[in-house]
């Protein structure tokens, strides 16, 4: 069933800034939907016009069939959990969690049921009579999420919730949120900046770049078949390398004198992509291209080559390769290496669509 | 900046010292003073210890009249000005609240020109407008009354500011999260606004309690009886009394009552007072 739809959804602000063009998204019951992009693009002004705390200029918001454009934030069935959590400080984390309910004029028996029922499923249980500046950072951003799940709702929004936590905790609570959210079953939309955990915790994900919808599908889709290089570049780390190209008869000019052969039926200006996980190292003879080292990141279980293409005109195109295992090859020596078709990627630099 | 040299330390105490003892003589003396009878003060002479009418002096004045000229006693009169000080008090939080709620938190035309208009009365205490004010309280019948007495110096600029400054200061999700909680304005006001700025109106309530208390001009022109009349004001009264000599002692002890609930307020709410003035636990 078709849970939360969003129809040509667009917003202009009071200023006249046109932060979203036209948005098209059909959420399922219990998905878990990603909302991904740079800084700016119009993630948060997305997700708050679901929520009913901006309004929304154009389109329609249904939510299990009910159009949502003219209903308060209340009345639309949807909890949040922002980024700095957004607790009421003078209230102790038991009455933080209960203030919805209180709100709706839920019994207290009610109300006590439920709160003890969510803390204990959070581990908040020891916790409830403190009030939330006695609270560590990740516990305040579990109160958050206990508030929004005590309400029950049709729909959770997040906005950048772990962005405040140390590494580590991010990691462990971006699993308990994903776990969560599958016992619960809710359906659920979630903003963040960071690919990595963008695609861990999607069902599908949704790039936004200036405010359009570049891409919509699963991790994987995203990952092997990006529509555009704005997906390519964003999706994966570290990015694809992307280089500015020629498709003719003889295949694809990477520069005047390197050649990957090619029989395609495009013709014209085109970016190539290959992931640096793709790229393998071989010898002179078999090589497609040669890359001149320019730096050497070694992480232990895999290493990271940062160097440009050599041609004979000096150095061209800036190349990053991905080697599991420990490489110690010397900064400015020659690494020779093939790309290996299946793992290409080509877009109409005019359309940046995918070909 | 913690030191730890004996001779700054002892410095420091005997500064604080000095300046303690210098702002408590007068006290001291009219501490002593009220304990003297009446005649005492007539050779010119001001006594340093204490005498042995003060009980006396103290009963008078407290219970049945306050001399030189006033017959109501002191109790009846800080009964007056403690509900004017707490009428102005509370009016004044609780309009400037409301105010600086409108100003904050709801969009309306001219919002901000209604900011800097109730900015600019800060130009316009009492005793500016105090002719145009007396015109429309007399002609409201308000003289003589409690109403009279406090409505006027009601609206308050500087606590409107105060409190906008401290509600920009509530984070804008804080807000938001209510919203998605179902608290309507008033709720909002309440249960979130009120709790947060729980700390500004401590510290508020204090320097406006001691300004309604001290307040002299106004009463002294609006109230011609003596049901009204509050306690700042009529120490003026028993000093202009034409006939006969000053009864010190008296006058003394009345201003030593009037002293009290200020400072009672002051120490009874020190610990709010300055949590209010430095830290916001927002
Ligand atoms: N209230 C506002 N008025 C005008 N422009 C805004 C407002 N809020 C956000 N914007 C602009 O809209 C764009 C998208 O903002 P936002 O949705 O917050 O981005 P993000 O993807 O980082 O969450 C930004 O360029 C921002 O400057
Ligand atoms: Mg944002």
């Amino acid at each position: 069933m078709t849970d939360v739809i969003l129809e040509k959804v667009g917003k202009t602000y009071p200023n006249g800034y046109h932060a979203i063009p036209s948005v098209d998204l059909s959420i399922e019951e219990g998905e878990f939907i990603v909302l991904v992009g740079p800084s700016g693009c119009g993630k948060s002004t997305l997700l708050r016009m679901v929520a009913g705390l901006e309004s929304i200029s154009t389109g329609e918001l249904r939510i299990r069939g009910e159009r949502m454009n003219e209903k308060e934030p209340a009345e639309r069935d949807i909890a949040m959990v922002f980024q700095n959590y957004a607790l009421y400080p003078h209230m102790s984390v038991y009455d933080n969690m209960a203030y919805g309910l209180k709100n709706r004029g839920m019994a207290k028996k009610m109300i006590e049921e439920k709160v003890s029922d969510v803390a204990a499923m959070l581990g908040l249980t020891e916790l409830l009579q403190r009030k939330p500046r006695q609270l560590s950072g990740g516990q305040r951003q579990r109160v958050a999420m206990g508030r929004a799940m005590v309400r029950d709702p049709k729909v959770f929004l997040f906005d950048e919730p772990l962005s405040n936590l140390d590494a580590k905790l991010r990691v462990q609570m971006r699993v308990e949120i994903r776990q969560l959210q599958r016992k619960l079953g809710t359906t659920t939309l979630y903003v963040t900046h960071d690919q990595v955990e963008a695609m861990t915790l999607a069902d599908r994900l949704v790039v936004l770049n200036k405010g359009k919808a570049e891409q919509i599908g699963t991790p994987m889709d995203l990952y092997n078949k990006p529509a555009t290089p704005f997906v390519a570049a964003f999706i994966g780390s570290p990015s694809m390398n992307l280089v500015d190209a020629n498709l003719t008869e003889q295949g694809i000019h990477l520069s005047e004198t390197l050649t990957l052969p090619l029989s395609h039926q495009h013709r014209g200006d085109i970016v190539w992509g290959i992931r640096p996980e793709h790229l393998e190292v071989s010898d002179e003879r078999n090589a497609d291209f040669a890359l001149r080292i320019q730096a050497v990141e070694s992480l232990g279980a895999e290493t990271l080559i940062h160097g440009k293409i050599e041609t004979e005109f000096g150095n061209g195109e800036p190349m990053v390769v991905r080697l599991s295992g420990p490489h110690l090859p010397e900064v400015n020596s020659l690494m020779w290496l093939t790309a290996p078709m299946s793992h290409w990627h080509l877009f109409d630099a005019k359309t940046q669509q995918r070909l | 900046m913690i030191e730890n040299r004996p001779w700054l330390t002892f410095a420091s105490h005997a500064t604080l010292l000095t300046g303690i003892a210098l702002v408590a003589l007068p006290v001291w003396m009219a501490l002593v003073a009220s304990t003297h009878p009446a005649s005492a003060f007539g050779v010119g002479h001001i006594p340093l210890w204490f005498g042995d009418a003060g009980a006396e002096t103290w009963g008078t004045v407290l219970f049945e009249k306050a001399g030189n000229g006033v017959d109501t006693p002191v109790w009846f009169m800080m009964l007056n000005s403690l509900i004017m000080a707490l009428g102005i008090t509370f009016g004044k939080i609780a309009i400037s609240l409301l105010s600086a709620y409108a100003i904050v938190f709801f969009r309306f035309p001219f919002r901000n020109l209604c900011f800097w208009i109730i900015f600019m009365t800060l130009m316009l205490p009492v005793e500016v407008r105090i002719v145009p004010t007396y015109e429309v309280v007399a002609n409201l019948d308000l003289l003589n009354s409690y109403t009279g007495l406090t409505l006027p110096l009601i609206a308050s600029a500087t606590a409107t500011f105060l409190f906008r400054q401290c509600f920009l200061s509530i984070p804008g999700e804080l807000v938001e999260a209510a919203r998605i909680d179902g608290a309507g304005p008033w709720r909002f006001f309440f249960d979130i606004l009120l709790p947060l700025s729980r700390t500004n109106i401590a510290a508020l309530f204090v320097i406006l309690f001691i300004y309604g208390w001290n307040q002299y001009l106004w009463p002294l022109l609006i109230t011609t009886d003596d049901a009204y009349y509050t306690l700042v004001m009529s120490i003026k009264r028993m000093l202009s009394v034409t006939d006969g000599d000053i009864a010190w002692n008296q006058i003394m002890a009345t201003t030593l009552l009037a002293m009290l609930p200020p400072v009672a307020v002051v120490i009874g709410m020190q610990k709010l007072f300055v949590k209010g003035l430095v830290d916001s636990e927002k």
